[in-house]
């Protein structure tokens, strides 16, 4: 095939795999142009306030910004989402006949058709007229246009190429399994940064912008704004970072593309490692007790960073522990009370914990033989839990009042703290035995159908339960904070809390294991169907 | 004294029957084939007698101890290795045996040494810090092998263990499984690979839609009939079924 025939080929390729996508279903359809036309409202919207802001003295900030912020989102787009584009999927065209070089520019070409492109494209447009004052700097606005966009198509092939193998693979899987997450927490973050920026005005991002002009693919834009205000030096060697860029990305891309299309894949070939990475006796293990309870502890916490299920689910807890009492504190509106959610958040995940065995649970069942055996797999799984949970909700608690300046509070807040701990652990014990459900391996649910009304019971039921449970503690609480005297008194609630804690969770481990125990065959049927 | 007995096993799921009324008496020290077409009801059979799924009505015996009353006796005393269920897959071959052992009471250095044993006889010692996510089916069944047969349980269970497993790790697996059975315990294998039975067992039953039709030593079992294929076909009434003349169209000759 002649190297001038293949553009137009790969392009016509894309053409049809996306008509064709569209001809299968007419939801699929539906969905396609409701997104190009609210893509296009959004981008018409953009293109509008950009030019809107032409003469703002901070229209170079935020059109520079802009175009760093898409660029980015070019590079973690193939992570996410790996297989969005079946024409670039380079291992499907291996058995064909084809140079690097030509190649590369047909699939660039290919990738430059797509709503992703056109989105880009508008916003560039939009960012480069916002900043160009003069015909000079509107003839460098087109070219720096379509390097910027160039540049972007080429750094996410270039990303993808390079991790194919791990996207394909199955710790690319996992991966997908916790980019829900990422977005979730970067999504709370950008909506605290934008609160400050709110209240700040946009004067603090000057500085980040004087570098960002610099980095491609912005400095193609700031090289307008350079041609702008005249300073010609500057815009070429702006201009040219840009196009280095771009060339250093083709340059990567062609490479991985030949290594990917010349080597054998890696899981037909056996693992030569033996003895790699001795770890027969971890010092971890070592540190646990013996018996059932360390083993089950170790097998725990290696799960909590091993299975990216459980490593989602431990990490939500975590960042939403943090950030909601720390924020709260941060922009001066937060109780010192909010610090009990890190408490709460954690304990969460003793709900459901045969769930999370999914149906290896039949390991665990085939050595529980009575109600000891029961007691001591629910006690291991709780401690494991403890020792991530203990030091973090101390920690939280502790941080928290020293934003807020509130340190005669402290004992009576991680009381309170160590009491909920305590009752969301027993009545998650509890309830993992009496309402268990399955936690389906792939995707982002947590539920599969048919079961969710079984996880609103074990977890809400469980949350009231587990409120009604500390509640003598914090009654307790109250009456010393409105009783005249009480405040002397407040220091007491730490070893109530310590010690009603702890009790609490005693008997709700004692009252789940002969349920265990007497219910195993049942929950492993209800923890398989995932 | 028999390894298993069971007694009136029935299993209903909605209005499907799954096991209809299960009488069977399995004698000890032999190399026992469950054998019968897919749907039959072995891994349901399999799975209530190792206590893995209630049964609606009927007792199973495990060396004269009640699968339901007296699970401390019996759970100590048999090796399972399931067909469908996962194993913790998030651990390496090797953290998989240390967890199990240790789970079922045995001392740590005993359960190292053993699964030191374990991995080389089964050929994953080079395979064994990987995890068992990224094992292949053959190496899977290998180290579910491995787990089940830590403990030296006295019977062994084993549903569908040949299932998608290459030459190489079945015949590892089945010698495995015959220098077991050679020292006096026993090996309960389903399968529907009639040949793989005839060569290993020693003793049989037929399973065909929930029920028992044959059991019995091989021999007895296969009767008449040159190989337990046919008298298999013959018991569950298949045989003759293909020669009709449906599709008398079909196949080379006039056009």
């Amino acid at each position: 095939m002649s190297a001038v025939g293949l553009t137009p080929v790969v392009v016509r390729l894309k053409l049809s795999l996306l008509r064709n996508g569209l001809r299968q279903s007419a939801g699929r359809r539906a969905a396609y142009i409701t997104s190009i036309v609210v893509v296009l409202l959004i981008a018409a919207l953009q293109l509008l306030g950009l030019i809107a802001l032409r003469g703002n003295a901070h229209a170079a900030t935020i059109a520079v910004l802009l175009v760093e912020v898409l660029a980015l989102g070019w590079a973690v787009m193939p992570l996410f989402f790996p297989s969005g584009d079946e024409t670039l999927d380079p291992t499907r065209l291996v058995m064909l006949p084809l140079r690097p070089q030509p190649l590369v520019r047909a699939l660039l070409a290919a990738s430059l058709v797509g709503i992703g492109p056109l989105f880009t494209l508008c916003l560039f447009t939009g960012a480069a007229i916002s900043v160009a004052h003069g015909p000079a700097a509107y003839g460098v606005g087109v070219l720096a246009v379509v390097l910027a966009l160039l540049v972007c198509v080429a750094l996410a092939r270039a990303v993808a190429a390079a991790n194919i193998r791990l996207l394909t693979s199955r710790k690319g899987r996992d991966l997908a399994v916790l980019s829900g997450l990422v977005i979730a927490v970067g999504a709370q973050l950008v909506n605290f940064g934008a609160q400050r920026l709110g209240s700040a005005g946009l004067s603090p991002l000057d500085p980040v912008e004087n570098v960002l002009r610099w980095v491609p693919p912005a400095s193609s834009i700031g090289a307008v704004d350079s041609v702008s205000r005249g300073a010609y030096g500057l815009a070429v060697a702006q201009l040219a970072l840009s196009a280095a860029a771009l060339a250093g990305l083709l340059a990567l891309w062609s490479r991985s593309l030949t290594t990917l299309m010349t080597s054998p894949d890696e899981s037909t070939l056996q693992a030569a490692d033996p003895g790699a990475r001795e770890r027969t006796s971890t010092g971890l293990s070592r540190l646990l007790p013996a018996g059932r309870t360390g083993t089950v502890m170790e097998r725990s916490l290696r799960y909590i960073w091993r299975d990216p299920k459980t490593k989602a689910a431990w990490v939500t807890s975590l960042a939403i522990g943090l950030i909601v009492p720390v924020f709260n504190a941060l922009q001066g509106t937060g109780s010192i009370y909010f610090a009990c959610f890190a408490a709460g958040m954690l304990g969460i995940q003793m709900y459901n914990q045969f769930g999370q065995d999914t149906s290896a649970f039949w390991m665990v069942a085939m050595t529980i033989s009575s109600r000891r055996d029961a007691y001591a797999e629910l006690r291991g799984r709780a401690l494991a839990l403890l020792l991530i949970t203990l030091p973090y909700a101390t920690l939280v608690t502790v941080v928290t009042t020293a934003l807020l300046g509130a340190w005669p509070k402290l004992p009576e807040v991680l009381g309170l703290s160590f009491a909920l701990l305590g009752a969301m652990l027993a009545t998650g014990a509890w309830s993992s035995a009496r309402f268990p459900y399955s936690i389906p391996q792939e995707g982002y649910k947590n539920v599969v159908p048919g079961q969710a009304g079984l996880a609103w019971i074990s977890i809400f039921g469980g949350m009231i339960a587990a409120a009604l449970l500390t509640a003598p503690v914090i009654a307790v609480a109250i009456w010393l904070n409105v009783s005249s005297d009480g405040d002397r008194w407040t220091w007491l609630l730490l070893p109530a809390g310590v010690l009603y804690g702890a009790l609490i969770t005693l008997l709700g481990l004692r009252l789940a294991a002969p349920r265990t125990a007497g219910r195993l065959p049942e929950i492993l049927t209800a923890v398989s169907k995932g | 004294m028999s390894a298993v007995r069971v007694q009136g096993l029935w299993k209903r799921f909605g209005e499907q029957i799954a096991v209809a009324g299960i009488d069977l008496e399995l004698p000890a020290g032999r190399f026992i084939g469950l054998v019968g077409p897919n749907g039959a009801g072995k891994t349901t059979t399999l799975s209530m007698v190792t206590g893995l799924l209630r049964p609606d009505q009927g007792t199973v015996e495990v060396v004269g101890h009640d699968v339901w009353r007296d699970p401390v006796e019996v759970k100590a005393r048999i090796g399972v290795l399931p067909e469908g269920l996962r194993l913790f897959e998030r651990l390496s071959g090797r953290e998989l045996l240390a967890y199990t052992g240790r789970l079922r009471g045995l001392p740590g250095a005993e359960v190292d040494k053993r699964a030191t044993q374990l991995l080389d006889v089964l050929d994953l010692a080079g395979a064994q810090h990987k995890l068992v996510v990224d094992y292949s089916t053959g190496m899977r069944k290998k180290i579910g092998l491995a787990a089940a047969l830590l403990h030296n349980p006295e019977i062994l269970f084993l549903d569908e263990p040949f299932e998608g497993v290459d030459p190489v790790s079945a015949q590892t697996i089945r010698g495995v499984l015959e220098r077991y059975t050679g020292s006096g315990a026993t090996v309960v294998f389903s399968s529907h690979v009639m040949e793989l039975v005839e060569s290993l067992c020693d003793w049989v039953a037929v399973m065909a839609a929930g029920r028992i039709r044959a059991h019995g030593p091989l021999a007895e079992v296969r009767g008449s009939a040159p190989t337990l294929q046919q008298a298999f076909l013959e018991l569950v009434g298949a045989h003759g079924r293909a020669a009709t003349t449906d599709l008398d169209w079909l196949g080379g000759g006039t056009r």
